[in-house]
């Protein structure tokens, strides 16, 4: 059973579809994430869910229970806002038990949990602390502590590793996934930073101008993206414009800059243009003198721009027909002038309709 | 951003009070004034001789002249002292800059006529100063007249430059500076083509106030004007009636001062509309590497510009502790002035406490709810009500007094005469300041504080009170001190609406400039000077964090 459960919500804002018609089911104890442009709705979507934004239409479901038509402190969900959101007049104690004195738990149970909650976020005996003697890494893990302790249905998560410092992104983002793997609990989260949401989500949403572009596990998303959008929002890719010559069941015959590529479609009949992604790292050199690999198709140009980035190289090499394609390689290139490219042509994937 | 707090009762329910409030005690009485200056004699017909008869008397023209020519004067000379301070305050490596803003906001809760006492009594005509620079031989020039009231508004009114300017020196961003010298500009040229168009609009928004406040001023011009005709003493003259009074010429008067405060206000939005700038600092602009020299140079301006300000106040006590026999001076320390001061009774100085005191606390509470709501929820109607909420600024005390007067002085409600219509008058005129200093405090409150007390489960009505209301707090009590020493020392309606049992401090004031003794008008100044600062001292630390900012 869908523990969240997003129908068909619309939202308009002076005209501009912000959300448009947008269907989620997420499962229990899964890590969902919702990743767009600034602008794609998705922190509208968020915000819908926690109570904060009204639905033009559709509902939102957490378990059966409909909760679009609740208030906003009746919904059970927990949130963890972009800019922490801790309350600056109280301790880091009284922030993490705020929660539960709403739910009127009293006495010595708030104090044992308030310390679980602490101990979780890496943050025992800061009870007493103010909010400002905090640096921002200590206010997230006291705004997620003060999320979770509530236990609620879902956990929304708006942007907040946003407002660090790159490392502390990394390693916090690390513990945040560590923590809803620990306690299982189901998380809505939101970010415009692809590398993030490909390491911590079970599946990924990618939204563009209010709608869903995809959905699906971070490695699909990545290796079969659905849309021209997905293939160069996800990483970096090769967009080719091409025309489908002809079809045998699923596979199919594409030409594209001079040559033509054999690889499986489902969609398009022959005549019709196709845009194809090929990401940089499919892509190789064949060195002077190496054999060609069975089943790969090969092209020629002239290597241009060449980008030393320690761990990998980047460089481009342009194609007789003027097209560029960009190729990441762990070691700098050998040879120089011109070239050959060689590529599996089933790590093509082909999206139908030019960009 | 949308109010989550304030639901649509809540917003509903300010609105109205706020609409009904300024509609029976603001727009009212202004549009009565309105009506009289259009009204002929019997009151009945529509007329516009009374402009004609006020714009074709050579005597109310030389008004109009004299007082735009010294608002004009006052902002000019107030920017031209205030922006060198707040250039020095922001960028240069001074010392005890704390203490030197607090000093130059100082004069802002100081009533200024009280300056301009001092310097009758430093220097007018039998001025202690004059007296001794006569007896060994050096004629000293009358200060009486528009000299001596612009020196008082430019010493008085600066801070109104100094700290929007100051603020701005500090949020510019230094990399458009470093900009202009990468490119070949020297330090100076950077200065005039870089750094003070950056600053230009806080320029004339704080000579946008020193203009309107001069304008509107009272108690300075009628201290020093001698025969200068100025427009806000001449309304009150032909309203209150030194010879009979005249309500339909009163009128006309004040449509005029109304008609040049939003003259001026429409000059400076013409002027601001057509530059556009966003900083985008993220942290004060650093200060300048400049020669000792250029320091010490740098500091003792400002110190030297604080003293001449509060020199004259400090003079007053003084003033006010010392002897006369009648108007005669004797240097010797005595308590008498303040004895004859309360002779008769305390009655001026409760009534300034307790009508300052409920002022303070309906301009809170209407104005507070009002900010939040103006702040929090955005709309069409809530942008309308803050305009009508801060139009009173634009209207002078004199004009609303007036304007009180004749719609409350007949029909279903009388309350002239009475405490009540004093401070209605307050409330309304210090209205735009709590507004807006609710809504700054508001500003420093991300609303995302209140969506997680919600998110958390505590109801809208709850979260406000739990987290909105105290985080608040420190900025209310500190808007509720700073209403409560401006009202302490209003004089424009006070001296309008007073009557005898509701004497205040200032009218005792007022009087006792008319009386024989000096010694009686400086003992009540040093009270008015007491009741002022004793209370910001207290609240000093809470009003650093939120008010100094927004003055």
């Amino acid at each position: 059973m869908a523990a969240l459960t997003i129908d068909g919500v619309a939202r308009s804002f002076s005209g501009v579809r912000a959300v448009d018609d947008v269907s989620i089911s997420v499962g229990d104890g899964e890590f969902f994430t919702l990743l767009g442009p600034s602008g794609c709705g998705k922190t509208t979507l968020l915000r819908m869910v926690a109570g904060f934004c009204e639905l033009d239409s559709g509902r939102i479901l957490l378990g059966e229970q409909r909760i679009d038509t609740l208030p906003p402190h009746k919904r059970d969900t927990g949130m963890v806002f972009q800019n922490y959101a801790v309350f600056p007049n109280l301790t880091v104690g009284d922030n993490v038990a705020y929660g539960l004195r709403a739910r009127k738990i009293r006495g010595e149970a708030i104090r044992e949990r308030v310390a679980r909650a602490l101990k979780l976020v890496q943050l025992e005996g800061f009870a007493e602390r103010r909010p400002h003697q905090l640096s921002g890494g200590q206010l997230q893990r006291v705004a997620i502590a003060r999320a979770v302790i509530i236990e609620p249905k879902v956990l929304l998560l708006d942007e907040p590793l946003s407002n660090l410092d790159a490392k502390l992104r990394v390693e916090m983002r690390g513990e945040i996934r560590r923590l809803q793997k620990l306690l299982g609990i189901t998380v809505l989260y939101v970010t415009h930073d692809q590398e993030e949401a490909l390491a911590v989500s079970d599946r990924i949403a990618v939204m563009r101008a209010g709608r869903i572009e995809q959905i699906a596990t971070a490695r699909a998303i990545y290796e079969q993206p659905a849309t021209p959008f997905v293939a160069s929002f996800i990483g970096t890719t090769n967009l080719l414009n091409g025309r489908l010559l002809s079809r045998d069941g699923e596979l199919v015959e594409i030409a594209f800059a001079g040559t033509a590529i054999r690889t499986s479609c489902a969609r398009g009949a022959p005549g019709d243009a196709v845009v194809m992604s090929l990401r940089p790292e499919a892509l190789r050199l064949l060195a002077a003198g190496e054999a060609m690999i069975p089943g790969w198709t090969t092209l020629t140009g002239t290597l241009c721009d060449i980008e030393y980035l320690g761990a990998v190289t980047r460089f481009a090499v342009a194609l007789a027909d003027g097209t560029q394609l960009q190729l990441m390689a762990l070691a700098p290139p050998a040879t120089s002038g011109a070239v050959v490219v060689a590529f599996d042509p089933r790590r093509v994937v082909v999206m139908g309709g030019p960009s | 951003m949308r109010s989550l707090v304030a639901g649509n009762g809540f917003r509903l329910a300010v609105g109205t009070i706020t609409v009904v409030f300024l509609g029976l005690f603001f727009l009212l009485p202004v549009i009565k004034v309105f009506a009289a200056s259009l009204l002929d004699a019997s009151g009945r017909n529509f007329t516009i001789s009374n402009y004609a008869n006020i714009l074709s008397n050579r005597f109310f023209i030389t008004g109009l002249a004299n007082s735009l020519t010294i608002a004009a004067s006052a902002a000019a000379s107030s920017v031209l002292v205030g922006v060198p301070f707040a250039f020095c305050l922001a960028r240069l490596p001074i010392g005890a800059k704390a203490a030197l803003l607090a000093l130059a906001a100082l004069p802002l809760v100081l009533p200024s006529f009280v300056s301009a006492y001092a310097l009758v009594l430093l220097f007018g005509r039998s001025g202690i100063v004059t007296g001794m620079l006569q007896s060994i031989g050096i004629p000293f020039e009358s200060i009486y007249g528009a000299k001596g009231i612009v020196v008082v508004y430019a010493l008085t009114l600066y801070p109104y430059v100094v700290l929007p300017v100051t603020a701005a020196f500090k949020a510019i961003d230094v990399s458009v500076e470093e900009a202009a010298q990468n490119l070949g500009s020297s330090r100076a040229r950077v200065l005039r083509t870089v750094t003070l168009p950056l600053v230009l609009p806080s320029i004339l928004a704080g000579a946008l106030l020193v203009f309107i406040e001069a304008l509107e001023n009272f108690g300075v011009p009628f201290v020093l004007a001698e025969d200068q005709t100025i427009l806000s003493v001449e309304a009150y003259k032909l309203f209150v009636g030194e010879t009979t009074d005249n309500p339909a010429s009163a009128g006309v008067l004040g449509v005029l001062l109304i008609g040049c405060t939003v003259a001026a206000l429409l000059v400076q939005r013409a002027i601001l509309s057509r530059q556009h700038y966003a900083t985008g600092a993220r942290r004060s602009a650093p200060l300048l590497q400049v020669s000792p020299a250029m320091r010490r140079l740098g500091a003792a301006y400002c110190w030297m510009l604080v003293a001449a300000a509060i020199v004259p106040f400090a003079a007053v006590v003084v003033i006010s502790l010392m002897q006369f026999s009648g108007p005669v001076l004797h240097f010797g320390l005595s308590v008498d002035n303040f004895r004859q001061l309360f002779q008769r009774s305390y009655r001026p100085l409760t009534n300034t406490l307790l009508l300052a005191t409920l002022a303070a606390c309906g301009a809170m509470l209407i104005g507070v709810p009002l900010g939040y709501v103006v702040t929090r929820h955005r709309s069409r109607v809530s942008a309308l009500i803050d305009v009508m909420a801060t139009s009173p600024f634009a209207v002078a005390g004199t004009v609303l007094g007036i304007g009180l007067v004749m719609a409350y002085s007949s029909g279903f409600v009388i309350l002239t005469g009475t405490w009540v219509i004093m401070v209605l008058a307050y409330i309304v005129r210090k209205l735009p300041f709590s507004v807006r200093s609710a809504g700054a405090i508001l500003h420093q409150i991300d609303p995302s504080l209140e969506e997680a007390s919600i998110n958390l489960g505590v109801s809208p009505a709850l979260t406000f009170w739990r987290i909105t209301v105290p985080l608040m707090l420190g900025g209310i009590v500190g808007g509720f001190v700073l209403t409560f020493v401006t009202v302490a020392s209003e004089l424009s309606a006070t001296v309008v609406l007073y009557s005898g049992p509701w004497t205040t401090m200032t009218v005792a004031m007022f009087q006792a400039l008319e009386g024989t003794s000096p010694g009686i008008a400086a003992a009540a100044a040093t009270v008015l000077i007491i009741c002022t600062l004793v209370p910001v001292a207290l609240v000093y630390r809470l009003l650093r964090r939120h008010e100094l900012s927004m003055l």
